[in-house]
């Protein structure tokens, strides 16, 4: 089991939404509720940009940072082409069929994408109409008024980045890269 | 650039950007065999049978631990075919900096014109001003007959102060100074908005 997700502050993603605390824990309940009422084989959660939110269930060998930019490679050809024969809808679903699993992606709004893994013991229509359900949850989560108190500013978020040595770092560690 | 708090990550998108056939592909390729396979992940490619982008690549370089972070940057293709214009767009979507990876081959001039421009209206119909994006120029295949000097390039391109470099891809000459001078660049500009 992997989580990534992130529970003390609020953080901003790559396609610019933030996520905050309280809504960190809800997508975390949807997430394990979708998991178990499927029953889900694997989830991950990324943003529109392909950035990991979380990722949960049976692990493959696959690189998930790998598998986070191919999702958002994979809603972003599947919106255009449906805005291109003009059958465009918000929550795109992208269904692939499996010999023991299916794989559906979902747009979740117009920030996050779900990809779940199902095994094809499952009825389909059961799996989407979860999923569905589970990403317009997402949504009214991100769209939900944030509480105050989790709202005020954290620490300059990357307040160790302001330092001067930071560019000499970088090179350093560029240098051992290379061999 | 999207930050993990809890892993204390700092994730950072490059896009090399460029007209087809220009060494793009082949810069993440000699990146993906020089770099210790410890610090990087797998080389994502989604190509055509006949072996050209057909979508993007992608690879990811871990730097180790930086002042409490682990920067992780993600490097991205796009196709240079100009047939997969809606691709080129959405690769570039939420890049930090991008490496504009010019042909020098005396034939592509125009090629490498329409590819500048291509990407300067696609970041600005982002929302990215194409002036403020850390921006490096690579002109590869110095190598090739004839090649076109890197000075006149910069002024077919109307280069304007971004660091530019002669890079020979296939035998990975330049690749790494390009590589180094983006992260370079996006890390300062990362400063800047945060000071």
């Amino acid at each position: 089991m992997v989580n990534h997700n992130i529970d003390k502050r609020h953080y901003t993603l790559r396609s610019g939404i933030t996520i905050f605390p309280s809504q960190d824990e809800e997508i975390d309940q949807i997430l394990t509720e979708l998991t178990q009422k499927v029953p889900a084989q694997f989830i991950l959660l990324v943003d529109v940009t392909g950035q990991v939110i979380t990722a949960r269930g049976t692990q493959h060998k696959a690189d998930l940072v790998a598998l986070g930019s191919l999702v958002a490679g994979d809603i972003a050809a599947s919106q255009e082409i449906a805005r291109l024969t003009g059958e465009y809808q918000d929550y795109q679903m992208v269904l692939r069929e499996g010999q023991t699993m299916h794989t559906i992606i979902m747009a979740a709004g117009v920030h996050l994408a779900l990809l779940i893994q199902i095994s094809n013991d499952v009825p389909l229509g059961w799996g989407r109409m979860l999923i569905r359900q589970a990403a317009y949850q997402l949504v009214d989560i991100l769209n939900k008024p944030v509480p105050e108190t989790e709202q005020t500013a954290p620490p300059s978020a990357l307040a160790e980045f302001e330092s001067e040595d930071i560019p000499d770092l970088f090179n350093d560690a560029l240098d051992e890269l290379w061999s | 650039m999207f930050i993990n708090w809890q892993l204390r990550e700092l994730n950072l998108k490059i896009v090399y950007y460029g007209p087809a056939l220009s060494g793009k592909t082949t810069n993440l390729e000699q990146i993906h065999t020089r770099v210790d396979p410890r610090r990087r992940g797998e080389l994502v490619s989604l190509k055509t049978q006949e072996d050209r982008t057909l979508y993007f690549d992608f690879l990811q370089l871990e730097l180790g631990k930086i002042s409490g972070f682990l920067p992780k940057i993600h490097l991205y293709t796009v196709p240079g075919q100009s047939y997969y214009e809606a691709s080129r767009k959405l690769v570039l979507r939420g890049a930090d900096g991008v490496v504009f990876v010019a042909d020098s081959t005396r034939s592509r001039i125009r090629d490498n014109l329409e590819a500048w421009n291509n990407m300067r209206d696609h970041l600005a119909s982002l929302g990215i001003p194409p002036t403020t994006i850390p921006l490096v120029i690579q002109f590869n295949k110095q190598d090739v007959q004839g090649a076109i000097p890197a000075p006149a390039l910069r002024q077919v391109l109307r280069v304007n102060g971004q660091p530019c470099f002669e890079a020979i891809a296939v035998n990975g000459q330049g690749v790494f100074e390009t590589l180094k001078t983006i992260i370079n660049s996006v890390v300062k500009n990362v400063q800047r908005e945060v000071a």
